[in-house]
């Protein structure tokens, strides 16, 4: 039954790597969102549904929520300067 | 330096470290079977001590819950910083007009999404509120509550315009929530301390087995963890969200704003 | 381990190739806002790793509402230590990313080569 741990933590790199190799902000946040929730999934595999149900929230909603924010806000601002 | 060395001094790192990391990773107890005996001392003696069935929980408010008083108190401190930066530098008034970036449509909302933004924010601050009330049942916690209802009431934004979402998750009254979540938290370790008990030691009745009052001083720590993460997380999104209106100074646009 | 030798130090591997990256991303970022993402790929290889040293194969998480508390369970002191993490995560990467909205409003750059430290008035 260790397979499908196996599986997802090989998933769970992959998706890092392609958090880092977004190069372009924007489309980073959707790679960060996957990734939280590949994450959760990882977690709740390794039999923690506490830590799936907080990595959820945080990482697929709060997180790239201030990222898309962010960027929001410096667009704005360099049009304003 | 530039990028070329930091490049060549990272890669001379990793070739340093690789070796290392490999002897470590084959010396740590093999996936699958730990070793340590802290886990299944928790596991088989907090069940009969404390009346709880959420382990984590009862790890995270009351063996280890100073702690969760520390990561509480340095989540209060990295919200109040960021609060601090922000109004800081953009002052105290609240933006009325949305910040404009010349050459990108403006997208009225669409009444699907309001709509459905509308029940889903309902439906996800109910979730929240049912999970961190569980805390010492099932799955769930302060944290996990606190950090659902958290992103409820940033649903309630898109089925809203801006100065009735801030109408609805006023800010005053989020760091009130906030403080006073921090506040319950200090109390319940320091009132032991009073009475001649240890810190955060269980003083209240310790409840009933699956019933969600168990625990005793658990329900009240968990209860405050769940005001001071939904504070929290809710100024960072108020304040951060604020950033995104224009200053008072900014001509008027002539379309209709949001 | 009676199936292949590296499945036992999977996770740790895995912790390791994340955190690897992740500084990668970090040393050759050209945006702060990509920066303050690897770097949270750093923080998720901490969470594998942790939850990694927990997991006991054939036992279920550690919560006792459907199963009577004495079957087997994984370590539930590791995963308060990723709540924990998680959460402070977060709040690093709110600050961290404030910190890059007042960079870009007071220098007007926001790729972290280019940028030179800040001089205090003289």
């Amino acid at each position: 039954m260790i397979w499908p741990v196996a599986v997802a933590l090989a998933v769970a790199a992959l998706s890092g790597l392609l958090v880092v190799l977004s190069r372009d902000p924007k489309r980073q946040v959707f790679a960060l969102a996957a990734n939280g929730l590949v994450l959760a999934v990882v977690f709740f595999l390794l039999r923690a549904p506490d830590v799936a149900l907080s990595e959820i929230a945080v990482g697929s909603a709060i997180t790239p929520f201030l990222f898309l924010v962010t960027l929001s806000a410096i667009a704005m601002n360099r049009t304003r300067s | 330096m530039n990028g070329r060395w930091r490049l060549a001094l990272l890669a001379l790192a990793a070739l340093l470290l690789a070796p290392l990391i490999w002897s470590v990773a084959s010396a740590l107890p093999p996936f699958g079977a730990p070793e340590a005996a802290y886990g299944p001392a928790v596991n088989a003696l907090l069940p009969g001590a404390r009346n709880v069935s959420n382990m984590v929980a009862a790890v995270n408010f009351d063996v280890r819950g100073i702690d969760t008083l520390g990561e509480e108190s340095m989540l209060l401190c990295a919200v109040v910083g960021a609060v601090v930066l922000l109004r800081g530098r953009r002052g105290e008034d609240r933006g009325d007009r949305a910040g404009r970036v010349p050459g990108r449509p403006i997208v009225e909302r669409d009444d699907a999404t309001i709509l459905a933004c509308r029940i889903a924010a309902l439906l996800v601050l109910l979730f929240g509120a049912y999970v961190a009330l569980h805390g010492t049942v099932t799955p769930g916690g302060g944290f996990q509550g606190g950090a659902i209802a958290a992103s409820g009431l940033l649903l309630v934004y898109p089925g809203e315009d801006y100065s009735c979402w801030r109408a609805l998750v006023p800010g005053t009254v989020l760091t009130v929530i906030e403080g006073a979540g921090a506040l319950i938290f200090v109390l319940a370790a320091a009132l032991p301390l009073a009475g001649g008990h240890a810190a955060l030691a269980n003083i209240l009745p310790l409840g009933t087995w699956k019933d969600l009052y168990s625990g005793g001083v658990m329900v009240v720590v968990n209860f405050a963890v769940a005001l001071a993460v939904v504070g929290g997380f809710g100024l960072l999104l108020i304040e951060f969200m604020e950033e995104t209106r224009a200053p008072e100074e900014d001509p008027v646009p002539d379309e209709e704003d949001r | 381990m009676t199936s292949l030798p590296w499945l036992a130090a999977l996770p740790w591997l895995a912790a390791a190739w994340l955190f690897a990256i992740g500084v990668y991303g970090v040393v050759t970022s050209r945006h702060y806002v990509h920066l303050i993402g690897c770097l949270s790929v750093c923080q998720s290889s901490t969470y594998m790793l942790l939850l990694g040293v927990g997991f006991r194969r054939g036992a279920g998480p550690p919560i006792f509402y459907d199963h009577p508390p004495g079957t087997p369970a994984v370590d539930p002191v590791m995963q308060a230590l990723v709540l924990t993490d998680i959460v402070v995560g977060a709040a690093v990467t709110a600050l961290l990313l404030v910190i890059a909205l007042q960079v870009h409003k007071r220098c007007g750059l926001v790729d972290p080569q280019r940028l030179r430290p800040l001089r205090g008035p003289k």
